[in-house]
């Protein structure tokens, strides 16, 4: 029970202090203006796609975007772009009818979160080990304690940052989409940030593992940039070369210890991919972070 | 009493050098211990040991006879300024103390009381909310030492606590942590021997990763039996000195141009000595200082 208390005290510390570095605060503000951009550019380029849907299909031109998306869903060449883009049939029919505003800035907070990850927290704990300020604290808590708050605030620190730029994308669609958003735009808007929260977490706990190596804080953001462009393409590579038959068809498994390989049970709707995944991927988080602390636990500070 | 700091045969390697060969310490309860070493000698190591930073590979260390560092056990009881840490940057000193006071244990009112307290004790009362990276080093190393005493702990290891401190700081610090003295076990590390002649009741002297001597200061001074006379001249005659107090023993060191004298405190007391001896030196050389005991660095230097 102390433990657990101590923890949470260094995790809302951590977070308290993550905000005011001005590096975090710096990634944030750029992470938060990018995922604004990034919808309003995409509106516009919806917009042109849909006029000239509708020149196709001869539908009456609207100045609203996303009104002609229902159209847009039903037509077959559509379909088969997006049956290419998720490779993936159980996906493709849960998303078919959402707002296309709502897939993008989904696709877009999926894409980048790691990225947000390893630039916010990926330094945060080689950070204290090379100044020495984690000796003012492992004295007074456990390493273990200390490791788990640290990951919690920035777990903290990186669902903040995802929820404000849900919601600031939000904002953008509303006033680019007019009358024509969708009601319920904004909660879907945050649900697809919370599902991106729990995508981040083992990305979180591989650079916040990683951290646990080094006293150096460049180093360790340069490890979890290639920690993550490692888990990228091997998880292309690995997808690519899995077959159903010989050596190749055991290649899924170990794909299974990649976050991208749960990357599409949070695009999914009903509950059970979705909860599968979610445990999947807080578990690995958990896994890439103790293994880092395991190395912590018996280091010299 | 059980002491409060005990290793036997501390054993810690960088790899293939030796830091700490064998160390055995016991520090008593409630006493104030200099650390007196060259550089590389294994105090610092010693202490980063105590308080669990550094994995030693064997010896053993109790700790208020609860046996080697543990969080849960330790928390808030032992305290250490480390050397060559730094504070984060960007906290504030009253809210980074608070912090600390909470993490050992204390509740959120007597966490934030002993951090303004103590900073207060270390004169940063003015700065209690200024980030610690607009703070001189002076004033971040009295934020380091300010986090060492919250709550009260039973025992402080502070390496090089005054190095880096103006000399009014300096005068100050030493008064702060005199007070502790009778209260509080501090072991104190440092190069500065006139800080640990002033500090403490006890020392140890370390050497090549080994305790080589751990006594009062009192008694490897010879404070109750030793008088120093620093003269002007060597003294003509011996004789007269020796008549004037025949129970001491006198000796003359030319490097420093001193006499020392040895008495029994049990047959005579120093002023007594002190009125016979200056009687007879006095008509045939001049008196610089008189002081009670060898100085450190001269026992130090003669244990070397």
């Amino acid at each position: 029970m102390n433990g657990l208390r101590q923890m949470w005290r260094v995790a809302c510390y951590e977070w308290f202090d993550a905000l005011r570095s001005r590096r975090a605060l710096v990634v944030l503000l750029l992470y938060m203006a990018t995922a604004l951009c990034n919808m309003h550019w995409s509106i516009n380029l919806l917009h042109k796609l849909e006029s000239e849907l509708a020149t196709a299909l001869q539908l009456p031109q609207s100045e609203s975007t996303g009104v002609v998306s229902t159209a847009l869903w039903k037509s077959k060449p559509f379909q088969r772009i997006m049956r290419q883009m998720t490779q993936n049939d159980a996906v493709l029919r849960d998303i078919t009818g959402k707002h296309p505003v709502e897939l993008i800035y989904a696709w877009f907070a999926f894409f980048y979160t790691p990225l947000l990850v390893v630039l916010v927290a990926g330094n945060r704990i080689a950070e204290d080990l090379g100044s020495g300020a984690v000796r003012y604290v492992i004295f007074r808590i456990s390493r273990s304690s200390w490791t788990l708050g640290k990951f919690l605030g920035q777990t903290l620190m990186i669902g903040f940052a995802l929820f404000l730029s849900g919601a600031g994308a939000y904002a953008v669609a509303k006033y680019r989409l007019a009358g024509s958003a969708p009601p319920d735009l904004f909660e879907n808007m945050l649900q697809w940030s919370g599902r991106a929260w729990i995508f981040s977490i083992p990305y979180l706990g591989l650079a916040m593992g990683l951290s646990h190596l080094t006293r150096s804080a460049s180093k360790a953001t340069v490890m979890g940039i290639i920690a993550i462009t490692f888990c990228f393409v091997a998880t292309i590579l690995l997808r690519h070369f899995s077959a159903d038959t010989g050596w190749r068809a055991y290649l899924p498994h170990f794909g299974m210890l990649l976050p991208g390989a749960h990357k599409m049970c949070l695009w999914r709707s009903t509950p059970a991919p979705l909860a599968t995944g979610s445990a999947y991927l807080l578990t690995l988080g958990f896994c890439y972070l103790l293994t880092g602390y395991a190395f912590f636990r018996k280091r010299d500070v | 009493m059980n002491p409060a700091i005990e290793t036997t045969g501390l054993v810690k390697r960088y790899g293939t050098r030796r830091a700490l060969d064998g160390l055995t310490l016991a520090v008593p309860r409630f006493a104030v211990l200099g650390l007196i070493g060259p550089n590389g000698a294994g105090k610092t190591t010693w202490m980063m040991s105590v308080a669990g930073f550094l994995h030693i590979e064997s010896g053993q260390i109790n700790l208020l006879g609860k046996g080697p560092f543990a969080p849960d056990v330790h928390s808030g009881r032992i305290t250490i300024l480390p050397q060559d840490s730094e504070l984060p940057p960007e906290s504030r000193p009253l809210e980074l103390l608070t912090h600390y006071g909470l993490l050992q244990g204390l509740t959120r009112q007597e966490a934030a009381r002993s951090a303004a307290a103590m900073l207060g004790e270390v004169h940063l009362g003015d700065r209690l909310n200024a980030p610690i990276r607009s703070l001189s080093h002076g004033m971040r190393k009295r934020v380091m030492i300010a986090q060492c005493f919250l709550g009260y702990p039973e025992v402080v290891l502070l390496d090089e606590p005054l190095s880096g401190l103006d000399p009014r700081e300096v005068a100050h610090m030493r008064a702060f942590l005199t007070k502790r003295r009778g209260h509080q076990t501090l072991v104190i590390s440092s190069h500065n021997l006139h800080d640990i002649e002033v500090l403490c009741d006890h020392v140890a002297f370390i050497e090549k990763g080994r305790a080589v001597r751990l006594a009062t200061l009192e008694a490897l001074l010879g404070k109750a039996s030793t008088l120093v006379y620093v003269l002007t001249a060597e003294p003509a005659d011996y004789a007269l000195l020796t008549a004037a107090v025949p129970d001491a023993s006198l000796a003359f060191d030319t490097a420093s141009s001193s006499l020392i004298c040895r008495y029994d405190p049990h047959r005579a007391s120093p002023g007594e000595i002190n009125n016979r001896l200056l009687a007879a030196l006095l008509p045939q050389c001049g008196v610089i200082t008189i002081t009670r005991g060898a100085s450190l660095e001269t026992e130090y230097l003669k244990n070397l």
